[in-house]
């Protein structure tokens, strides 16, 4: 079997009264483009927040590359190799798209405030660094003719994709895309099918949230499926999609099967 | 309204090199001829009356622009609100009256003595109060404005309500002297330092730490999400800014030879923020602009006496309400380039 990057172990997730995620189980393995799915508020978009440190686990742990990620700030969980992108686009707006990506990128740096002051050679030779490496992932998204746009005046689309750059720009191991797809046609979602697959080619593991289903069976090579927090399906696509208790949990279970 | 601050990066885009370091070398001559402004019929309407032209030029003039600048970088650029600036105008203050009165230091040796203290206590305070966000940060650092004037008001060191007096002027800087005498060579000190901090901020802007700010400023959660250390970029926004109130602080304190508790009240730290909100948060010329107009105005118009606040802060409301984002706002726009390719 093929090495796991990243793995939950019977992480839960308590808000008050409601167990968003309840002893959920579920690993990444390297290299392959897993889809997280499920109904409205089955807890999806919570295992993003828990493994990038914004909520603090009620129980359970999280181990990325072997070691455990309990109490690492958000900023050093990225440094690790964990980027991703909103449900709903964040971008720095009123910076331009190369600098909305340089701004990821600069979790690497080593040159800090005073090498900016002083331009020493090793901030320089970042600075080139960064923006060629920006405008190279920018190109890689089909955005570079918006280099020096602000991030507020791109068309909606782009701006999912430069998410997806900037995500890319921290140079991450693991990339979670909370729901790339979202407001996108047919035409769109078949671009964006081809660039996850490539950025896979380019030797990222993938995790992603989506609804389309026809995307998802498209480029998945593995699909969880989450329900009132709990993992209730963890298959190929084309197992998961007969599996009755994902389509109980979609649907809904018919009055006379009980 | 007209859009004052595209008009001119235009204009400045459109130069090349060698057009750009004469208008800048122009400016610059302009400007440090400005102390004999006063002595000239033509640019005569410039003399403040009763008080000395060469004067206002250092104080408030030069003080306020030095201040706004260091208040922009932790307001404007990284959209944390410091309502108790004053804090640390008042602590480079009191360091050089105190280090100059009392110990063979001159103003030049305990400056870096004077800027070291300030941001010490810009981490100091920033430390545990940087986790707060908006409004909370506000009200915690105007109690840090109140604490260190109340500190200064009853320790003895600091001599209490009576401050500090007699305290030295500078040495002479390449044979220059300052003293009561030469407010003139005040000023191009006091405009060195403005250049400086001016040089230091635009180096910092197209760097790592201004995007940093820049991206604190916007959304904090997606900032640290995207691997921005943003408790140590707040710090050392904060510190600089200290540093560089700090520094006007002791300038301050060599020119005018006596301080006292009630030169540091909040009533400084609010027109210091109205300089930066006037002229336009985030952006160095409206900063300096606005920071100009704020500490000139009211000298201009001294002579209107009573009335003279009550003019002033309808000038404010009236202005504010014409152009809200300030006179020259940040307003980042696009490149050239960028909007060519749009309009195509």
């Amino acid at each position: 079997m093929s090495e796991k990057l990243i793995e939950l172990n019977n992480v839960t997730m308590q808000f008050g009264g409601v167990r968003a995620l309840d002893e959920v189980n579920l690993h990444v393995n390297k290299g392959e483009i897993c889809a997280l799915i499920g109904p409205n508020g089955a807890g999806k978009t919570t295992i993003f927040n828990v493994i990038t440190g914004v909520y603090q686990l009620t129980s359970g742990s999280i181990s990325f590359q072997g070691s455990d990620l309990k109490g690492l700030k958000r900023n050093i969980i990225t440094k690790r190799g964990i980027a991703r992108t909103f449900q709903n686009v964040r971008l720095f707006g009123d910076m331009t798209a190369l600098e909305n990506v340089i701004t990821a990128s600069d979790v690497h740096k080593k040159s800090g405030l005073l090498g900016a002051l002083f331009g020493t050679p090793r901030s320089r030779r970042e600075e080139r660094e960064s923006k060629a490496r920006a405008h190279e992932l920018l190109e890689f998204l089909g955005i570079d003719h918006r280099a020096d746009q602000l991030g507020k005046n791109l068309p909606y689309g782009d701006q999912r994709r430069l998410e997806i750059a900037r995500a890319l720009g921290t140079e991450p191991k693991l990339l979670l895309l909370d729901e790339p797809a979202a407001g996108f046609n047919p035409a769109e979602k078949k671009a964006l099918a081809e660039t996850i697959l490539k950025i896979r080619d380019r030797g990222y593991t993938v995790l992603l949230i989506e609804h389309d289903m026809s995307l998802i069976m498209g480029i998945s090579d593995r699909v969880i499926v989450l329900d009132f927090g709990q993992k209730i399906a963890d298959d190929l696509p084309r197992n998961v999609q007969n599996d009755p208790k994902v389509i109980a949990a979609y649907l809904g279970v018919p009055a006379d099967a009980s | 309204m007209i859009n004052l601050r595209d008009k001119g990066a235009d204009l400045w885009e459109g130069w090349n090199r060698p057009k750009r370091i004469t208008f800048v070398f122009a400016l610059l001559v302009v400007i440090s001829l400005l102390p004999f402004a006063g002595n000239f019929s033509f640019s005569s309407f410039l003399n403040t009356p009763s008080a000395s032209y060469q004067d206002v030029l250092v104080y408030p003039i030069g003080m306020f622009i030095l201040m706004a600048l260091g208040l922009n970088i932790v307001v404007g650029k990284s959209g944390l609100l410091d309502l108790g600036y004053v804090a640390f105008f008042a602590i480079g203050a009191y360091t050089d009256a105190i280090l100059t009165t009392k110990t063979h230091l001159n103003t030049w040796q305990v400056m870096p003595i004077g800027i070291a203290l300030a941001m010490l206590s810009g981490v100091l305070l920033g430390l545990p109060t940087l986790r707060l966000r908006g409004d909370y940060l506000a009200i915690v650092t105007l109690g840090f404005g109140e604490i260190v004037r109340i500190v200064i008001l009853n320790s003895s060191i600091t001599g209490g309500t009576n401050g500090v007096a007699s305290i030295p002027n500078p040495p002479s800087v390449l044979g220059q002297k300052l003293d009561l005498n030469h407010s003139v060579n005040f000023f191009w000190i006091v405009l060195v330092m403005i250049l400086l901090v001016i040089w230091m901020i635009r180096r910092f802007t197209v760097r790592r730490p201004g995007r940093a700010w820049e991206a604190i400023r916007q959304d904090e959660d997606v900032a640290i999400l995207m691997g921005v250390p943003i408790l140590r970029y707040k710090i050392w926004s904060f510190s600089i800014g200290a540093a560089i109130g700090g520094a006007a602080g002791v300038i301050f304190a060599a020119k005018v030879l006596v301080i006292a508790p009630d030169m540091f009240t909040f009533n400084v730290s609010v027109l210091i923020l109205s300089c930066v909100v006037f002229g336009g948060m985030g952006n160095i010329w409206g900063v300096v602009f606005g920071a100009t107009m704020l500490a000139y105005v009211p000298q201009r118009i001294r002579f209107i006496t009573n009335a003279r606040e009550l003019v002033f802060g309808l000038v404010l409301i009236i202005v504010m309400n014409l152009r809200p984002d300030g006179i020259l706002p940040r307003k980042k726009r696009e490149k050239l380039s960028a909007r060519k390719e749009k309009s195509a």
